[in-house]
């Protein structure tokens, strides 16, 4: 245990230390111009502690910051009463989350990495404004606390993406890619990226109505974020959760099965434990689209009277970072796959939208599940892509809308570079109808 | 900590370098519904390095003091590496040396009060909320951020300069049956405790709207003449616009620098768009910016015409412009980048009334619900909305937003108020090619202005 534990031991009720150390090398070009690389070695920790029963918070660079602890202590003194007790001790699940070779990755390979994209996409595009990021990043956290929890972990992450701006328009197409371990440029992502950009040099407007869907992984968050604030038992013990006392009901398509999946081998967000340190887990959040149970932290599991379902995480929709409170978050979530091609689904539609992105979701009303966008993708009509699509807008409601859904790919994709609303990987759906507002 | 930050910067043999010490220091006290969910004091410190060498750029950051000299020689080695592989050298415009400190010292200073007095005012607040009709829950956030700043290069430049912000700020959610609604509310965004104080008449307009949403119905989509309040042409006008006058946003989008020129006619003469940090107790106000350069007023848009742009040292010198003094960093962890201050559209001489008489059909949007923008395309939430037909404004409506297209919305826009307001707290989101930065000390005006066409969406 860190010192600071020992010394807290003494003088508080409780206390946990979160402590986080990064190291990354970012790489970027832009207009196929190397541009700048950014190195950063940064050391952050949060102190809770109940100090007379109250809950007080602070943070700092290192545990063995000056005052640290006092401040801590001082915020606890005009805070509230504890309702909950940080996490005891536990015994971890094995997770592959470090790859060694990455975590020594340079600069130069890095930008070796970068100047095979943009080799092999000036060779075939030279007149777009190509953009290329390639980042490492390690992490080592730990999380301890003085009811025993004592959790160690290092992980690493190597991003890589490609976009270009739309010629006439600021929208960029953009693909990218994650691995915990080095890896060479992917072709199909090249190939995909490449044919996207083709396919928005045509502009096309949709009719107004209602029109079947395509989401795409890069718009899973249209799906994601409501259900990421419908499933916080925040929201839930609050009673402003639009799935409250429905588990064991049908929410969604019974096509639509989402799991959240922290022990996946090797994958960049899994992990062994959470923010609070308390053990992670791979469970089902909706099954065949029915709900089957909330994500839970300390706080919000005892004012619920349930467990931690290990989920608490430093994050909020925009951002993510040890000067936040731990709240309710998934860890590694997917919308599982399933078994037909979006080239399928795009063949098999007369009419409809290919959705790549939407615009404005963040200023609706998404914690109730409705949201209202600008589109950023494709139209489809008559089994083909005709045009990227132009002063469209697309609104519906997962509660509502994704009851109905005509299938499910079986490619599966995350979204890595930043990205503000990016959660999660997921397959592309086809929502048999959302309202578009075109021409 | 001076001394040994000039020798870093000054021995690495780089083109350029400079280096921002920073020793912040933030309390954050947030209510929800009935419960003060965190009470928080908090100190860090850590640099930020820039070096520019061979023709290339690198930046680092570090928390550990002790590693500064042996990140600061990556970062060189780094910046020649960019340079050897590009055709055409990064360099920066010339700029003043400045040896000056510009501390700040407010009416009531937040940093001298107890956090008792602090907590209070946020409960009272809070409170005030709670005991309104159809209210089920709440967000009252106190949010104090004070950083003390070293800016030193290697030209010879060493600047002392204090951040200090200081708000009040959360959301009502209201309910009933099944419609949940929720307004923002927002008090104080520059460094003075004063103007937190005596908000109560500010919030109770806001719980009423945030009742009265639950009887609005939803908007309906589709194209209409609209007017937005001055909270949303604020948000316009940094969103749609604001983000392309940034310099850095610009310089590497061959089609986007092509289009806005200097010179070019963007819009009606009625139009006029100034950044001006110079303007005092603003969110975006300061003296200087974390490059070292002393802010100013631009006149980015002058009665419809482009004239001016945002800029760093970097870009001034690649579009051969004057300099502007926007590179601010949000802290520690961040590379200053190109930030509007205080964006704002100047006053005109038309008023809301007349504005509303001029509309057959179309929507009154009030109050700024966040936005997004890509490039000339933008989506922009309103909190609460009204129809207008037939020169009258008619029901509230709820769930209503506007998207569209910069430049034809630019010459849409067809009348100007007389009533510019100035938003107290602010806030934008940005990467600028790294992170997103949040930066709170963004600020934004502009009058009532109506626009004739734009997209509005809805979920009905």
């Amino acid at each position: 245990m860190n010192p600071i534990i020992d010394r807290a031991k003494q003088t508080v009720d409780q206390a946990e230390l979160y402590w986080n150390r990064t190291d990354r090398i970012d790489v970027r070009y832009a207009n196929y111009s190397m541009q700048t690389i950014t190195q950063d070695q940064h050391s952050s920790v949060a102190l809770r502690v109940v100090s007379d029963g109250k809950l007080g918070t602070t943070y700092g660079i290192t545990p063995d910051q000056d005052g640290l602890l006092e401040d801590a202590r001082t915020a606890a003194a005009h805070g509230d009463p504890a309702t909950f007790s940080f996490a005891p001790a536990a015994d971890y699940p094995e997770v592959r989350t470090y790859d060694g070779e990455a975590a020594s990755l340079t600069s130069e390979d890095l930008v070796a990495l970068c100047e095979a994209a943009k080799e092999r996409i000036r060779s075939k595009r030279p007149d777009i404004a190509l953009a290329i990021q390639a980042r490492r990043e390690t992490f080592h956290r730990i999380v301890q606390t003085t009811h025993g929890a004592d959790a160690e972990s290092r992980s690493t992450a190597i991003r890589f993406g490609i976009s270009a701006p739309i010629k006439g328009a600021g929208i960029r197409v953009v693909k990218s890619m994650a691995s915990i371990a080095p890896f060479e440029l992917n072709e199909a992502l090249v190939e995909e990226f490449l044919e996207w950009y083709g396919w928005t040099e045509k502009t096309s407007t949709p009719s107004t109505g209602r029109l079947p869907v395509i989401l795409a992984p890069e718009a899973a968050f249209l799906l994601h974020l409501p259900l990421c604030a419908g499933l916080s038992a925040d929201a839930v013990q609050r009673g402003t959760s639009p799935l409250c006392n429905r588990v064991g009901e049908q929410i969604l398509s019974e096509k639509l099965t989402l799991v959240d999946n922290a022990l996946l081998d090797g994958d960049i967000d899994s992990r062994a434990f959470d923010d609070e340190g308390v053990p992670c887990q791979k469970r089902a959040v909706v099954e065949a689209g029915v709900l089957k149970g909330f994500l839970v932290d300390q706080r919000n599991g005892a004012a619920l009277s349930v467990p931690s379902t290990g989920n608490a995480r430093k994050k909020a929709l925009f951002g993510e970072g040890t000067e936040l409170s731990p709240n309710p978050w998934p860890i590694n979530l997917e919308t599982r796959p399933g078994e037909i091609s979006y080239r399928e689904m795009i063949a098999d539609l007369d009419e409809g939208l290919l959705l790549t992105s939407g615009m404005g979701f963040h200023s609706g009303n998404y914690p109730q599940g409705q949201f209202s966008v600008q589109a950023v993708g494709f139209h489809i009509r008559d089994g083909r892509v005709v045009g990227r699509l132009d002063k469209t807008m697309v609104s519906g409601d997962i509660y509502r809308d994704l009851l109905s859904v005509r299938a499910v790919s079986r490619e599966q994709k995350g979204h890595y570079i930043d990205s503000m609303l990016a959660v999660g990987r997921a397959p592309y759906i086809l929502i048999d109808e959302l309202q578009v507002a075109g021409q | 900590m001076k001394h040994k930050l000039a020798e870093l910067v000054t021995d690495l043999s780089a083109d350029y370098a400079d280096i921002r010490h920073e020793e912040n220091r933030k309390i954050q006290i947030v209510y929800r519904g009935k419960k003060l969910e965190q009470i928080t004091a908090s100190s860090t410190a850590g640099g930020n390095l820039r070096a520019y060498a061979g023709g290339g750029r690198s930046i680092a950051s570090f928390s550990d003091p002790a590693s500064a000299g042996s990140i600061a020689k990556t970062a060189v080695a780094s910046a020649r590496l960019v340079g050897a592989s590009r055709d055409t050298p990064l360099r920066i415009a010339p700029a003043p040396v400045v040896t000056d400190s510009f501390l700040v010292s407010p009416t009531e200073d937040p940093r001298s009060l107890p956090l008792e007095e602090k907590l209070a005012l946020a409960a009272h607040y809070n409170e005030l909320i709670l005991g309104e009709a159809d209210v089920v829950s709440t967000m009252t956030a106190y949010d104090e951020f004070y950083s003390r700043r070293q800016f030193i290069n290697s030209e010879g430049s060493v600047v002392e300069y204090d951040l200090l912000n200081v708000g009040i700020a959360g959301f009502v959610v209201t309910k009933r049956g099944n419609v949940v609604q929720r307004i923002r509310f927002a008090f104080g965004g520059n460094e003075d405790f004063a103007g937190l104080r005596g908000r109560e008449d500010d919030l109770k307009r806001q719980i009423v709207k945030a009742q009265e949403l639950l009887d609005a119905e939803p908007a309906k989509a589709g194209l209409f003449p609209v007017i937005l309040d001055q909270s949303e042409s604020s948000l316009f006008i940094h969103e749609a616009f604001g983000h392309l006058s940034e310099a850095d946003g610009l310089q590497n989008n061959p089609a986007f620098r092509e289009r806005l020129q200097l010179g070019t006619t963007l819009a009606k003469p009625i139009l006029t768009v100034t950044d001006d940090s110079t303007v005092p107790g603003h969110p975006g106000s300061y003296e200087i910016d974390d490059e070292g350069v002393r802010g100013v007023r631009t006149h980015l848009i002058t009665e419809g015409v482009l004239t001016g742009r945002l800029h760093s040292r970097e870009t001034a010198a690649e579009f051969d412009e004057p300099l502007s003094g926007n590179m601010r960093a949000v802290d520690i962890q961040f590379t200053p980048i190109v930030r509007m201050s205080n964006i704002s559209i100047e006053p005109g001489e038309s008023t809301f009334d007349d504005m509303v008489a001029s509309i057959d059909d179309g929507y009154y949007l009030v109050g700024a619900k966040g936005g997004q923008t890509s490039g000339d395309q933008f989506t922009f939430g309103a909190q609460w909305g009204y129809r207008i037909r037939n020169g009258k404004l008619g029901p509230m409506v709820r769930d209503i937003n506007m998207s569209g297209e910069l430049f034809s919305t630019l010459e849409a826009i067809s009348m100007i108020g007389n009533d510019r307001k100035f938003g107290e707290r602010g806030g934008c989101g940005k990467g600028g090619g790294g992170p997103m930065q949040l930066n709170r000390k963004s600020g934004s005006g502009a009058p009532h202005i109506k626009i004739d066409r734009v997209t509005v969406g809805g979920v009905g």
